[in-house]
């Protein structure tokens, strides 16, 4: 115990300096997700014959492929074609792109459960549908949307660890090149999750702070 | 009243694929006139005033509405031509709709807002106004599900109102309150007759049909059975098919297992 302490305590800089990695391809690959997310669900709810349909085989054909097999096209099998992504851009593109199949559908969901009655009142009043969208849909959608959003996020943050495999220096990368050196294999491995949770613990926790917040605000 | 016909219906026919939900349904409305359409369930009654303002499609015949003629079977208005129709034609639907997430005043003044851009201190301003004439000024900050149904349908009178509407549509407005709950919103409706509102009305308040309605128009089997001046219909029926529907309505306890009301002479008997 004593030796596996001392261990963290050695290898936590190393470790911590991948923790940086991580949280941008989080950051960015969410909101990637969330917004080509939002775009595939109003395509998909779109009454524009072709575009539900191209969203639905986006959605359909994406979410049925293995996000390292996403990462490793767009990393290696772009670059044979000649468009040569960098190990972040092609990264955020593949888990922006599958997470987006996960977000849309929480969103179309979501947009489908808001009860036909509003959108006939806001229609009544002569608002426009765009407005109708942000005023009346969203806000109500919102608490459909946030609890699944905040389970696919958890999924998201751990996926992130598959682009150690094209040499991403993220926080599973670290990881690896520190117990290839200590040969400390559980030491470390137990560290980067405690990492990994402590960080979905934290943003779980804010997610579901902001969540009350505004419910008590209306209600 | 004038002669002016704000709605004027032609031979208007609505079908949901095969099934007729009415057909040849004729009929106008006048400015500041009040018009009620009663009948049994799933006679086509809400479908139609819905078509009014467009919140269905109808396939067959025409619609003037406010100076606009929609074509049944056409192509569908203009975003212009509906958007004119719905700002300037008001609706209180049976299932109140009010907002969720926004309080009385803000659903109020949404569409106010939104659509005519009206600065917001003016737009409270207003719609406090509006509050204050059906008693519930006080209520202002609440949310919709802390109100009575009563309350909630006040709001929604409110909410149409704040559009500043020349003709309101009431589509069974007290059906789904509690019976004691059902006079507050029936006393909103009938000051708005009174000041002078063109009212297009479906309704299961015979009594208050009566009262306020000029025009009463009998809707059954998805056809008008029959229309004219609200006293004579509801009291003199001239078809059989009003007066069946009138008898069980008006006398319920006395209707048997067929439908049929009994001759009084006869009941001590069964």
């Amino acid at each position: 115990m004593q030796a596996m302490f001392s261990a963290w305590v050695q290898y936590l800089p190393q470790l911590l300096k991948g923790v940086g990695v991580t949280l941008e391809l989080t950051g960015l690959s969410l909101v990637v997700a969330v917004v080509f997310g939002f775009i595939l669900a109003l395509a998909r709810l779109s009454r524009i014959r072709g575009l539900d349909l191209l969203a639905t085989w986006y959605v359909e054909i994406i979410r049925a492929i293995p996000v390292l097999i996403l990462l490793f096209m767009a990393y290696y099998s772009l670059g044979q074609v000649g468009i040569a992504l960098s190990g972040m851009t092609a990264a955020v593109v593949s888990l922006g792109g599958f997470y987006a199949t996960q977000y849309g559908e929480i969103f179309r969901g979501a947009i489908l459960s808001i009860d036909r009655g509003q959108t006939e009142a806001a229609a009544a009043l002569g608002l426009p549908s765009s407005v109708t969208m942000r005023r009346v849909i969203l806000p109500q959608a919102f608490f459909a949307i946030l609890p699944p959003a905040t389970n696919q996020l958890s999924n998201l943050i751990k996926d992130t660890s598959l682009v150690f495999t094209i040499s991403l220096a993220d926080l599973m990368y670290q990881t690896y090149a520190a117990l290839s050196i200590n040969f400390l294999p559980m030491d470390m491995l137990l560290l980067a999750g405690v990492i990994y949770f402590i960080f979905y613990l934290v943003i779980a926790k804010f997610l579901g702070r902001w969540e009350l917040n505004v419910q008590r605000s209306r209600y | 009243m004038s002669n002016e016909a704000v709605i004027s219906a032609q031979r208007v026919t609505k079908r949901f694929g095969t099934q007729v939900v009415f057909e040849d349904v004729s009929l106008d409305v006048h400015k500041k006139e009040v018009v009620a359409i009663i009948g049994p369930s799933g006679a086509g009654k809400s479908t139609f005033i819905r078509c009014v303002n467009q919140l269905h499609p109808f396939n067959g015949g025409t619609l003037e509405v406010l100076g606009h003629t929609l074509t049944g079977g056409g192509p569908p208005p203009s975003r212009e031509v509906l958007q004119d129709i719905r700002t300037r034609v008001g609706m209180v639907f049976q299932t109140f709709n009010l907002f969720p997430h926004l309080s009385v005043v803000n659903n109020i003044i949404l569409a106010p807002r939104e659509v005519k851009k009206i600065p917001r201190p003016r737009a409270v301003e207003q719609a406090m106004e509006l509050l204050a004439m059906v008693g519930l000024e006080h209520k202002a900050e609440m949310f919709p599900r802390r109100l009575s149904g009563g309350e909630q349908q006040r709001v929604a009178i409110c909410r149409a109102l704040a559009m500043d509407p020349e003709i309101m549509l009431f589509d069974e407005p007290t059906s789904m309150l509690d019976p004691e709950l059902v006079g507050e919103v029936l006393a909103a409706i009938r000051r708005l007759a009174r000041q002078g509102m063109t009212m297009l009305l479906v309704t299961h308040e015979m009594q208050f049909a009566k009262e306020v309605a000029d025009t009463v128009v009998i809707m059954a089997d998805h056809h008008i059975v029959e229309q004219g001046r609200a006293a004579e219909v509801l009291d003199a029926p001239a078809t059989e098919r009003a007066q069946v529907f009138l008898r069980r309505i008006l006398k319920p306890a006395e209707v048997d297992e067929v439908g049929e009301v009994a001759p009084a002479r006869l009941r001590g008997r069964l």
